[in-house]
């Protein structure tokens, strides 16, 4: 049996009355990546933001590497790129990691390193010294994942990440997921793009708060009987797809 | 709690200083600018300022004189012992003692002493004189006690048809402080309220741009605890409030020539705990606000109590009785008091401990309640 990375049982967040996750259950294995798709409104971000410990569950368990999500040992371990850029955009891309890496308590000689090998792997390494307001959309887009990736997380969070980026740049992160998950980093998603939503090894469709469907893309199309995932999240959800 | 993490955000908010070139400008001229045009503010009509009149007059004449005091001008208290009077005023309890001699009458009218064929021998008056032992260290108040004094003694003069002038020997409780002027009494006031004005307002504008960008949750996902994380902006915004503070004093040195008796260290360290106390109410009113332009709009809440209750213009001794405890639950009430004294009075710490006390108790409370309220947010 798989080891799970995240697990969520029953969990239901209630905000005002209104039930933004509904029994909402699901899990991640090690090593997987997983796309969280739904509408917007869904409750995808509402999961992400308990995952992360950002918010706490109104009923339910949510079990993130061992540990509540809240527990301060778990936050080295998890590695999160929220939606906005996140960013200092008074300080340069290097000073944005250093300020980061420094609340991971990564010592002086190891963030050096870390921070040139990620200004590496983001292909940001000529751009250290910009300040972030100055970069473009996508450069900012590089650099907050850089960030996210700061503490060689084992479980890194991407609430969409691709959105308002170029294809280009689309593919060029798609690759650092994939690379990323050789070396081990189990990766959770969220998506409106189901070209994107293909490549993931398992996907998790959830509307109003409930998971509605999971499998693999395969699976959910052979589920659906549709031929593109885009059909099968319609057959699913009947309702069009905001924006897309 | 790690000094590395508390330092990191210490040094990330100076960064940001550095690189935001229009924040580093208003920062350093806010506090200028503020000194030049509240310089030049308003005065005001004191009332119910508290005096002690110890009368050792044999006659009744002294009595006659002090009804002619207006009493809604000063709030008397009488006292038959000279030394603890003098003391409540050294202590600042209150701000002049008035002694009437126990020939104040006799000095005031003429005298039968002897007869003569012709008739009594009338020994003229001598001149009666009184004694005010005064605080000047606010001259907006001195200044009234004195004209209170002197139209009393008009008025008496007057009425009793007494034509020999009655003198008035004042010494002062605080020597070096007995030309003081207003702008002396003014700047320390000034010098709080800009302090936690523009405190509050950086802080409140740091927080609510943290959450807005979105900064603030990547922040909570770190190992940084809420407490690492106030603390860390305390210090960035306690250093702050000393170069705010070390700017303002060197304006009002150069363009005012106001006096500084005491310490400035001293002086510096009330700034700061000022500016805590001001950058912990700040993150407060963020958790309530959404944006930017949702924070601005709790600005007059915080300034206009201030600006009138905390003693910044007026003494709060001299405000409305009902008025008074309110002041109280303000900060900078503690620290414009405690900056007055030390300027004006050349107080230390021995004198000014409970101020400080009671600073760094708001500071704890209110740091306490920051990391509350950002604690909260996790939990909801």
């Amino acid at each position: 049996m798989d080891k799970k990375v995240v697990t969520f049982s029953k969990v239901v967040k209630e905000f005002d009355g209104f039930k933004a996750l509904n029994n909402l259950s699901f899990s991640i294995d090690e090593g997987g990546l997983y796309g969280l798709i739904g509408p917007n409104g869904a409750g995808k971000s509402t999961a992400i933001r308990i995952m992360t410990g950002l918010i706490k569950a109104t009923e339910g368990t949510v079990d993130v590497l061992g540990y509540k999500p809240q527990e301060a040992e778990v936050r080295p371990m998890v590695g999160y790129m929220p939606q906005e850029m996140a960013l200092y955009q008074d300080l340069t891309v290097r000073e944005n990691l250093e300020f980061f890496g420094k609340l991971y308590s990564i010592s002086k000689s190891d963030l050096k390193k870390r921070i040139a090998d990620l200004l590496d792997f983001v292909e940001l390494s000529k751009w250290g010294k910009t300040v972030v307001a100055n970069l473009s959309g996508g450069m900012k887009h590089r650099t907050s994942l850089a960030v996210a990736l700061l503490s060689k997380p084992r479980l890194l969070v991407l609430d969409e990440p691709t959105v308002g980026v170029d294809p280009e740049l689309r593919a060029s992160f798609w690759q650092r997921f994939e690379d990323m998950r050789a070396d081990g980093t189990t990766i959770l998603l969220t998506t409106h793009y189901m070209d994107e939503a293909r490549r993931c090894e398992k996907i998790g469709l959830i509307n109003h708060g409930r998971l509605i469907a999971e499998g693999t893309p395969d699976g959910l199309l052979e589920l659906t009987k549709t031929r593109n995932l885009e059909d099968a999240f319609l057959s699913l959800t009947r309702r069009k797809i905001v924006g897309k | 709690m790690k000094i590395s993490r508390i330092l990191a955000v210490t040094k990330k908010q100076f960064l940001t200083i550095k690189h935001d070139k229009r924040t580093l400008v208003l920062m350093l001229l806010s506090p200028v600018m503020a000194m030049l045009i509240f310089g030049f503010a308003f005065g005001t009509s004191p009332k119910h300022l508290q005096v002690i009149i110890v009368n050792k007059d044999k006659g009744s004449l002294a009595g006659q004189y002090i009804n002619k005091i207006d009493h809604d001008v000063l709030s008397i208290s009488d006292s038959t012992d000279v030394a603890s009077s003098k003391d409540k005023v050294t202590s600042g309890d209150k701000i002049a003692t008035i002694i009437f001699p126990s020939t104040f009458s006799a000095d005031s009218s003429p005298t039968k002493t002897g007869m003569a064929p012709k008739g009594p021998v009338i020994t003229p008056a001598k001149g009666a004189h009184i004694e005010v032992f005064l605080d000047t260290t606010n001259q907006q108040l001195s200044s009234v006690v004195s004209q209170a004094i002197a139209q009393a003694g008009q008025d008496f003069a007057k009425s009793k048809g007494v034509k020999t002038g009655i003198s008035i020997d004042v010494s002062y409780a605080f020597e070096k402080t007995k030309d003081a002027r207003y702008i002396d009494f003014f700047v320390p006031g000034i010098m709080a309220f800009a302090i936690t004005l523009f405190t509050t307002i950086l802080t409140l504008l740091a927080f609510v741009g943290e959450r807005v960008t979105g900064t603030f949750d990547r922040l909570r996902v770190t190992p940084a605890t809420e407490g690492e994380i106030v603390i860390g902006y305390e210090i960035a915004f306690g250093v702050i409030a000393a170069i705010q503070g070390a700017l303002i004093l060197t304006v009002a040195l150069l363009v005012y020539n106001i006096m500084v008796v005491g310490s400035i260290a001293l002086a510096m360290l009330f700034v700061i705990l000022v500016a805590i106390d001001a950058q912990a109410i700040g993150i407060l009113i963020s958790s309530a606000a959404q944006r930017e332009s949702q924070a601005v709009q709790f600005l007059p809440f915080i300034i206009f109590p201030i600006f009138l209750l905390s003693g910044i213009f007026v003494a709060v001794k001299s405000l409305p009785l009902w008025l008074q405890p309110f002041s109280n639950f303000l900060p900078p009430t503690w620290g414009i008091e405690a900056l007055r004294d030390v300027m004006l009075r050349g107080w230390g710490l021995e004198h000014l401990w409970p101020h400080a006390l009671v600073l760094a108790g708001f500071a704890v409370a209110f740091t306490l309640l920051a990391i509350f309220s950002l604690k909260r947010s996790r939990n909801q």
